[in-house]
């Protein structure tokens, strides 16, 4: 085991490599110069030739990349073109946070319904109640989130604020009624995914020997899809939870942007508009660490569950 | 003054309270509030949405980045004068000022007593330190040296030759004498933009970078916390020269996107939303215009087509008349943006300084427009080749590109292309165009806003053939003749705003721009707001000690 | 949303025989039955649409503008006051050629690599697996962002409209890819230790035909269900992509940008959401159970 998290975690230090040297090359090669975009419609060579000093631009491409990495092995992210004396890591660490909870929050609420109604769907595979809560699982899916978010607000609005009724803030976060619509919102997308894992798991295992076995021994199915299935079933969500809450973290900036919420994943789209590419690689950097620990942390529960599967690197 | 706002206020929280308050119910804040409730009674506070960003660049007064900052910047900070609800430039620091009879040297007397929020006194020596700082090549600034450029001794500190400008010279302790190179009749209103205002420079060498977490000026309010990619929030600065305002809080919170304000406002969330640069969605106008929280004012802004002269086919002036004719702004304004904007023939927005001499603009006319298109050598046996129409992507701009393709294509027969770019691809190519023409764009959709109230800040400043703003190269011997006597004129103002005038009609005549419509500025303020102007320049509070807000 | 799919677990630890039978189990699923056909509709009426409805999709009537449908406009119109139904059938051809490519691009690029680094292991699968790591690990959508918003204007300028539908579905693909590679080559490792292949080994076939013709049809099944369940998020990041300005563009129109035009207006004209978001909900469900019934029809142990 200690072998695999060595392994894993010389392999993170590869990704963090790679992904900094990407990121810094496209961004690099990029048409919009970062320094013209924040002199705005003004010009003034003067202004430029300044700007572009202090911002260590006007070093060669190599010698930037390299900065950067000695910065980055200190722990520090650089400074962002666009907020004026502000530290990426300043401007990152406030919203990780606030993007990890809403991921988490979100995660929870899918796997709460989504694996209940996995479950159901497969001990009634092919019935009425299977089809439709799948077919209502993949609507759900593939309803873009920026149709779902203005749907709820008009909801919200007309049935419960119009009618004197409490009703939910459509933006902002703080307290946990603000919490309500983005975390549907967002856990509406992967909600259909994990109903769907887990119903495909829960079939392959209720077809496996075992359980047949334990059935034909005249074990009530009650307690085979109790005691067995569900263990064996589950073990699949088990490793997908890692890299779904890395996916709800940084596929949430559409989520982010229309309420208003302080995370990263929009910060992260902003920087590449505005081209601050500090902040982009900042945001890259570290939304690959948390993919990587995550998918790591999964490998390792799904080992210590299933103890006849080895950790592959 | 102040004790009777309160007990006002307290009066109208008591006729909340007995009218069952069913107005002021806030669905969101009931259950968090009352922590964070000041002390003082009847306390009022504002909140006042701030759109299109999901973060303040900065809050530093010599580097206004973006119109958003602006909003906020001019309630911290104060200048020597600023605008008052009529657009007119009055005493704001110095309460007086005498300007030389060749219109080059300015000296102006600081207000008696005048502080910052903290308490430190604000003295000529100020306002000299902080236009200096302004101009100085470490702060980086974009505005500076343009606003400022015209004080003598100027390019020499931005170019790092020098730290103070020869210009500047602090007579006394409260006289500041300010000597330009020509003769600016715009200066005083260039003043009232943030780059001149008062920095604390003691607050600033204490902290370099982080000054602006608590950024006081001599505005009438300070920072009491900024919630980075959150909201700001504001409290009276207590040492404000015309009295502390009568709010107790003013809260700026942030939204990358208006619907989402707008959706907040309806929910009662927002006492304040719209701003220049993003109105009330033009969606959404329709089924707010009847309600009496919509205010709204011609802005003080010209949406337009420009064109790269310095390639063809827009470098033939026929060519430009003929893209001009061929479009019905009216149904442009009118049915595909809702009545949001107003549709325009002429460069100053209506009701800006100049706008009262009448233009003869190149109104709707496809006929004259196919007539304009042969004159230029092209019809339907040897058609205009196909062009391309570039625009950033924000806003309306993508159903405004693709009504003018159609216009084109209907009453020209011009097959047009349109490249959409986000707009930092768009503003990158923009500079293209202006730095190396024949690589640049064809012709492509932009605006101006204005900076302050003179015609110089359009005319001279988007199409005189020296404006480092004229991106498209548009240039007339005779427009740049006037429009420089104008600049400089020493005369009767009105005498000036005439030469204005006639550079007007020759950019018009000879498409320098091809302009579309005037934003609206649509805003939504609740009833229980008072003591502000609608202006084109925005949401202007002459008097904050008279302001009223949310009853808390 | 393209990140996961349901089938990996499951296909990775079952090796499918030949596929003899396939069209019989695939066709004894009736839903999955229905979904070919109607999907095979939805494909054709894309593509011949504007022979039978031969209405100018990018045509606006402003005094017609989000009209609720009549005799003139059966489906009714936009906020340009142009016709939904033919917009609706040019942006479903739309999505459907972004959606080809990207499952092109997806399948050719990600499936061969999954399959080589599965077969051959060792350095090849450890230069294949880190690359697929190293993308794996990127923020797919920005990433996808940042490479249409740095190469889209000169791929536009130098290509035209159909580079930047092909930069568009590029930048996509460099999302799908790595997920696709991984699912494969774990399929590829599965399959290689199964008896018909060591058979194989044993009888001196060579590497290259045992990969192409005894692993390749073993994947097969896999490779077409994975694909099948990405096409709803590359029709939604599409939309994600031009709700940025890198998409496709104006005045053609995708099924995306469609329910992006149009959801500004929902309170007041609801019908224009919903029709496009229904295409594509439609979409969607047709090619899961398409995706669900092959995977059945692969995989005869889990009919029941």
């Amino acid at each position: 085991m200690g072998g695999v998290i060595g392994r894993r975690l010389l392999g993170l230090v590869f990704v963090i490599f790679s992904i900094t040297f990407l990121t810094f090359i496209v961004g690099y090669l990029a048409p919009g110069d970062p320094i013209l975009v924040l002199m705005g419609p003004r010009r003034d060579p003067q202004l430029y030739a300044s700007l572009q000093h202090q911002y260590g631009l006007d070093l060669p491409w190599y010698h930037q990349y390299f900065n950067y990495l000695g910065g980055l092995l200190h722990g520090d992210l650089g400074m962002s073109y666009r907020f004026q004396g502000r530290s990426v890591n300043d401007i990152l660490a406030n919203g990780i946070g606030v993007s990890i909870a809403l991921g988490a929050m979100a995660l929870a609420a899918s796997l709460l319904i989504g694996v209940p109604t996995g479950i159901i769907a497969a001990l009634r595979q092919n019935s009425w109640l299977d089809r439709s809560s799948m077919i209502f699982m993949l609507a759900l899916f593939s309803i873009p989130t920026f149709v779902m978010i203005p749907i709820l607000r008009a909801a919200n609005y007309f049935v419960l604020f119009r009618n004197g009724l409490p009703a939910l803030p459509p933006a902002g976060w703080g307290t946990p009624a603000h919490w309500v619509m983005p975390v549907a919102v967002l856990a509406a997308v992967t909600m259909g995914y994990l109903a769907r894992l887990t119903r495909s798991s829960m079939l392959d295992t209720l077809h496996q020997d075992y359980i047949r076995t334990a059935r034909a021994k005249g074990l009530r199915r009650r307690q085979v899809v109790g005691v067995h299935a569900l263990r064996n079933a589950l073990l699949p969500i088990v490793t997908v939870i890692g890299p779904s809450l890395a996916f709800l973290v940084t596929g949430s900036f559409v989520v982010e942007s229309l309420f208003a919420i302080p995370g990263i994943g929009y910060l992260g789209v902003q920087a590449i508009a505005q081209r601050d590419y500090p902040v982009i690689q900042g945001t890259t950097v570290l939304l690959a660490v948390t993919v990587v620990l995550m998918n790591l942390i999964a490998d390792i529960l799904y080992s210590v569950l299933d103890p006849r599967i080895q950790a592959e690197g | 003054m102040q004790k009777l706002a309160i007990v006002f206020a307290s009066m109208l929280l008591l006729g909340a309270l007995l009218t069952g308050c069913a107005a002021a119910v806030t669905p969101a804040a009931p259950g968090a509030a009352p922590a964070q409730q000041p002390a003082a009674d009847g306390a009022q506070t504002l909140i006042w949405s701030v759109e299109g960003v999901n973060e303040l660049p900065g809050l530093d007064p010599a580097n206004p980045q973006n119109a958003q900052s602006i909003q906020a910047i001019s309630l911290i900070f104060g200048g020597l004068v600023k605008l008052d609800g009529l657009l007119n430039v009055s005493p704001d620091g110095a309460e007086s000022w005498t300007i030389s009879e060749d219109g080059k040297s300015y000296t102006f007397i600081i207000r008696e007593g005048l502080q910052f929020a903290d308490g430190t006194p604000v003295t000529a020596q100020t306002f000299a330190d902080s236009i200096n700082r302004a101009l100085q090549p470490e702060t980086a600034s974009y505005g500076a040296s343009f606003q400022l450029g015209h004080i003598v001794g100027a390019n020499d500190v931005a170019s790092g030759d020098a730290t103070t400008a020869s210009g500047i010279v602090v007579v006394d302790e409260r006289t500041l004498q300010i000597t330009l190179d020509d003769n600016v009749p715009y200066f005083l209103a260039q003043l009232t933009y943030p780059v001149s205002f008062a920095a604390p420079m003691h607050a600033i060498a204490a902290d370099p970078t982080g000054w602006t977490e608590t950024a006081f000026g001599t505005g009438p309010f300070r920072v009491k916390e900024w919630q980075h990619n959150q909201k700001l929030i504001l409290e009276p600065n207590p040492k404000y020269w015309a009295g502390a305002p009568s709010l107790s809080e003013i809260e700026l919170p942030f939204f990358q996107d208006s619907e989402t304000a707008y959706q907040l406002y309806r929910t009662g969330g927002l006492d304040i939303m719209g701003s220049q640069q993003n109105p009330i969605p033009s969606a959404r106008v329709p089924e707010v215009q009847d309600s009496p929280d919509f205010h709204s004012a011609a802005s003080f802004a010209v949406r337009f087509v420009g064109f790269n002269n310095k390639k063809a086919p827009f470098d033939n002036a026929d060519v430009r008349r003929a893209f001009a004719l061929a479009v019905d702004k009216e149904t442009l304004a009118n049915a595909v943006l809702n009545g949001a904007v107003a549709a325009t023939d002429r460069i100053l927005p209506p009701g800006f300084t100049g706008s009262q001499l009448p233009v003869t603009g190149l109104t709707y006319d496809p006929a004259a427009a196919r007539q304009a298109l042969a004159d230029a050598g092209y019809d339907s046996s040897q058609p205009l080749p196909q062009v391309t129409f570039t625009y950033g992507v924000e806003g309306d701009n993508e159903r405004v590109a693709t009504f003018l393709q159609q216009q084109w294509k209907e009453n020209l027969g011009v097959d047009v292309v349109l490249e959409p770019l986000e707009l930092a691809t768009f503003s990158k190519s923009l500079d293209t165009t202006y730095l190396t023409p024949d690589e640049g764009v064809q012709f492509y959709l932009s605006i101006w806003g204005a900076d302050y109230p003179d015609p110089q800040n359009f005319v001279s400043q988007q199409l005189r053939s020296d404006s480092p703003n004229n991106n498209g190269h548009w240039e007339n011997a005779q427009f740049d003749e006037l429009a420089k006597q104008a600049d400089t004129y020493l005369g009767s103002a009105d005498e000036r705003l005439q030469l204005y005038n006639q550079a007007e009609q020759i950019a018009v005549d000879e498409v320098g721009w091809l302009p579309l419509y005037v934003p609206q500025f649509s805003v939504l303020i609740r009833p229980e707001v008072s003591g502000y102007s609608l202006t084109g320049q925005g949401l202007i509070f002459p008097d904050w000690t008279q302001v009223t807000g949310r009853a808390q | 949303m393209g990140a996961f799919d349901t089938t990996a677990t499951a296909a990775a630890q079952v090796a499918p025989p030949a596929q003899r039978g396939l069209w019989r189990r695939f066709a004894h699923n009736r839903l999955a039955l229905a979904s070919l056909f109607i999907g095979a509709g939805v494909i054709a009426a894309a593509l011949a649409g504007p022979l039978l409805y031969a209405v100018d999709p990018n045509y606006q009537n402003y005094t017609a503008i989000n009209a609720w449908p009549s005799a003139a406009y059966p489906l009714g119109t936009d906020s340009l006051g142009r016709d939904t139904l033919a917009r609706i059938l040019a942006g479903l051809r739309v999505s459907l050629i972004v959606v080809a490519y990207v499952e092109l691009l997806n399948v050719g690029v990600g499936a061969t690599l999954g399959l080589i680094a599965g077969y051959r292991g060792g350095m090849v699968d450890n230069a294949i697996s880190r690359v697929a790591d190293m993308l794996f690990a990127f923020p797919g959508l920005l990433f996808a962002i940042l490479v249409a918003a740095v190469f889209g204007p000169a791929v536009t300028e130098r290509f035209g409209g159909i580079g930047r539908l092909l930069l568009v579905a590029g930048s996509l693909a460099l999302v799908s890819w790595p997920l696709m590679a991984r699912y494969v080559r774990a399929q590829t490792l599965a399959l290689k230790q199964q008896d018909y292949v060591l058979a194989a080994r044993s009888i001196g076939v060579g590497g290259q035909r045992i990969m192409w013709g005894h692993i390749l049809p073993g994947v097969a099944g896999l490779i077409v269900v994975s694909a099948t369940l990405d096409v709803a998020a590359v029709v939604v990041n599409e939309a994600v992509l031009s709700l940025l300005g890198l998409g496709i563009q104006p005045p053609d129109a995708s099924i995306g940008q469609m329910i992006r035009q149009a959801i500004d207006y929902l309170e007041s004209n609801w019908l224009q959401v919903f029709l496009p978001s229904a295409a594509l909900t439609l979409l969607v469900l047709v090619f899961s159970f398409i995706g669900d019934g092959l995977r059945d029809a692969v995989d005869p142990l889990s009919e029941v």
